[in-house]
């Protein structure tokens, strides 16, 4: 993000004690903040402003939060960052299902909230990458479902994997049969959790094997190659919806 | 096998079936009595009469009539001898012959000398003297009928006169119609018995099957409909009223638990905004680290009181990934956790709550015991989810205290160890809420030992 183009925000949420604060805490980061007290008001502040990415509390009287984010995402393709009081798995989904591009649970950090904003307008800004193409991955009987951040295997079991072992593995999914060096590979998956990603990739890459590979120290996924990085093995397809 | 039903509708039956048995046993052998009395008055009468209906003379002539039509032991009618009726080695029949003796008197027979016996009638000598006769007893299968020999002097007569009666064939025919009665009157009795308390069991038992669901896990089923007799219905729809009344009672928990949720975390994020504006760096970093112990003290409280209702249905997940997952979350903020074994072991589990009770183990073990050791093993049949630190342990007495809600290891709430002693009470209950249990003992080469211990899939 240069600083030559002020990025707009709108922050809509009923609670002024968090509100007004927050706002003067992204203006102190440089961002221009408009501020709404419901959804109401933000939809009339819509009419003749157009925000690079609004910041919506989900619980507020009247409409709520994730009626107003299904219009933003649908009617203006607007890229949105939930803010969350439920810390439950399922509120998230919902929110992730419904378009929403992240979501923060509060009391969350500020300057995670900032470091997502990045991320998520980073990605806004690179359609190529098919932010939105949710479909389902599949490889040698496991399934990755992007959306839930779901990965099975064969037999159907859950296989826990973190935000950074999902993003590595959606990369390497993205890019079968192909060589990726390390760099590629942080720059692809350096996204909204940066901070996690402080590590190696080859200490995620490691986490990731022991979680797929039946042996992970003769991987048959994730091979490393010599001098130049690692490469996905695998067949991948995309698994289309009713399809198992 | 046990032979005594448990339920209620074999207890009924074996017990109606146990009454019907006493009962028709004391009546059989009532009934069976009455018969033999019966039987042996006829049979004493019978030879009464022969005495009394004896032709003087033709006794005095010393001749035995035998009835020359007929055949078999009813044509034997008094024989006149000399000789003892009496058998050496027979006994004499007492009873006999004091009712025989009371019933000449009767009729005005001066009786002498009166003896009666009992006797096979093959045994009998007039029989036997009679080969015509025994070979048809014989043949008729008639060789076990006994006889009543009885014989009388009378007055101060040298001779005896000697009546032969034989008993009737015994009367079979009665234990096998008290039989039949019996069998009749059971099946008619249990066949009610069932219909009749088919009707009670079936809705308890449906009652049963859905206070069970519901004390699992208060799923909002079909209530149970009503039906049978009044006493059970009116049982049924008080149980679904209270079951409405405990749904209510826990939607308005949730109801008020999301809003203390949402009504404190909001004003702690307004908070946590509000503190970067702090210029001294460490003063911003302890203010930072207060809201956190607030918000996971809350967020302890809100899970325990939550537990329980139906949220997260249990997936299969692959547990050494999981707890995989939950050790790098601590390696990613430095923390001394390391996962030593992990076998490949899949339950269906609620994935973010064993990964909570994990956490709050591991956090336990790194803030007592400086650092954690995790490990996921199979032990006799159990999957167990190990975590253990090097730390002072806790005095075996405390143990099971530690479980309770607000207690912690050190009795001084130091601020710097943070937590509201919630977390082992929460990783308990979620231990529990999978069928299993959590377990804590001292490791003998020092430190704490906290298990999660969870039973095989079904």
């Amino acid at each position: 993000m240069n600083d030559t183009a002020p990025i707009n925000l709108l922050l809509v949420d009923d609670e002024a004690g968090l509100r007004e604060p927050l706002a003067e805490y992204l203006a102190r980061q440089g961002f221009v903040v408009r501020e709404a007290e419901s959804a109401a008001v933000a939809r009339s502040e819509l009419l003749d402003f157009t925000p690079d990415l609004i910041l919506l509390d989900i619980m507020m009287p009247g409409e709520d939060g994730l009626s107003l984010c299904r219009h933003l995402v649908e009617a203006r393709k607007l890229p949105v960052i939930l803010l969350t009081a439920k810390g439950e798995a399922t509120d998230r989904i919902i929110g992730l299902e419904i378009g929403a591009d992240d979501y923060v649970v509060k009391p969350f950090e500020p300057r995670e909230l900032v470091a997502r904003i990045r991320s998520v307008l980073r990605r806004a800004a690179r359609p190529a990458e098919q932010v939105h193409d949710d479909t389902p991955y599949g490889f040698e009987g496991w399934q990755l479902d992007p959306l839930k951040r779901k990965l099975t295997d064969p037999d159907g079991t859950v296989v826990s994997i973190s935000t950074a072992e999902f993003r590595l593995l959606r990369a390497f999914l993205d890019h079968p049969k192909q060589v990726m060096d390390r760099d590629r590979l942080l720059d692809m998956v350096q996204g909204r959790e940066a901070h996690l990603f402080d590590r190696a990739v080859d200490n995620q890459v490691s986490r990731l094997r022991r979680k797929i590979e039946r042996d992970s120290r003769n991987p048959t996924f994730v091979l490393t190659v010599r001098g130049g990085g690692y490469r996905f093995a695998a067949d991948v397809r995309r698994i289309k919806a009713g399809q198992d | 096998m046990r032979l005594w039903p448990r339920s209620f509708l074999g207890q009924v039956l074996l017990a109606v079936a146990l009454a019907l048995l006493v009962a028709q046993t004391i009546s059989a052998v009532l009934l069976w009595q009455a018969a033999e009395n019966r039987r042996q008055a006829a049979i004493l009468n019978t030879a009464a009469i022969r005495f009394v209906t004896a032709p003087p003379d033709r006794i005095e002539r010393g001749t035995h009539r035998i009835r020359p039509r007929g055949g078999g032991l009813r044509a034997l009618r008094i024989e006149t001898t000399a000789t003892d009726p009496i058998l050496p080695g027979e006994t004499r029949d007492r009873d006999a012959e004091h009712a025989l003796r009371e019933l000449l008197e009767a009729q005005g027979i001066r009786i002498g000398q009166l003896v009666a016996t009992r006797r096979m009638a093959t045994d009998d000598p007039l029989i036997r003297s009679r080969p015509r006769l025994l070979a048809r007893l014989q043949r008729r299968n008639n060789a076990n009928r006994s006889l009543l020999v009885a014989g009388l002097k009378r007055g101060e007569s040298p001779q005896w006169e000697v009546v032969r009666v034989p008993f009737p064939r015994p009367q079979r025919g009665v234990i096998g119609s008290i039989i039949i009665q019996t069998l009749v009157i059971y099946i008619v009795l249990v066949g009610l018995h069932f219909l009749l308390l088919r009707r009670i069991t079936r809705p308890l038992r449906a009652l049963t099957t859905r206070t069970e669901s519901f004390a699992r896990n208060q799923d909002r089923g079909e209530p149970v409909s009503p039906d049978g007799p009044d006493d059970v219905r009116r049982l049924i729809g008080a149980h679904n009223r209270m079951e409405a009344r405990i749904e209510a009672l826990l939607n308005e928990k949730d109801v008020m638990l999301g809003a203390i949720g949402h009504d404190l975390k909001t004003p702690l994020a307004a908070l946590r905004v509000r503190i970067e504006a702090v210029e001294d760096e460490a003063e911003r970093a302890r203010m930072a680290a207060g809201i956190e112990d607030i918000t996971r003290s809350l967020d302890d409280i809100l899970s325990l009181a939550r537990i329980g209702r139906a949220g997260e249905p249990p997936e299969r997940a692959d547990l050494a990934a999981l707890v995989a997952s939950v050790v790098e979350e601590f390696e990613d903020m430095n923390q001394p956790v390391t996962l030593r074994d992990a076998d490949r072991i899949a339950l269906p589990v609620q994935m973010t709550w064993l990964k909570r009770a994990l956490r709050n183990l591991i956090s336990n073990a790194v803030r007592y015991g400086g650092e954690a050791e995790v490990s996921l093993l199979r032990e006799s049949r159990q999957t167990v989810l190990r975590v253990e630190d090097k730390g002072p342990g806790i005095p075996g007495e405390r143990l099971d205290d530690m479980l309770e809600p607000f207690t912690r290891g050190e009795t001084s709430r130091n601020r710097e160890t943070g937590g509201a002693g919630l977390g082992l009470t929460l990783a308990r209950a979620i231990a529990e809420q999978h069928g299993g249990q959590l377990a804590l003992a001292n490791r003998p080469e020092g430190g704490l030992r906290a298990e999660i211990r969870l039973p095989p899939a079904d």
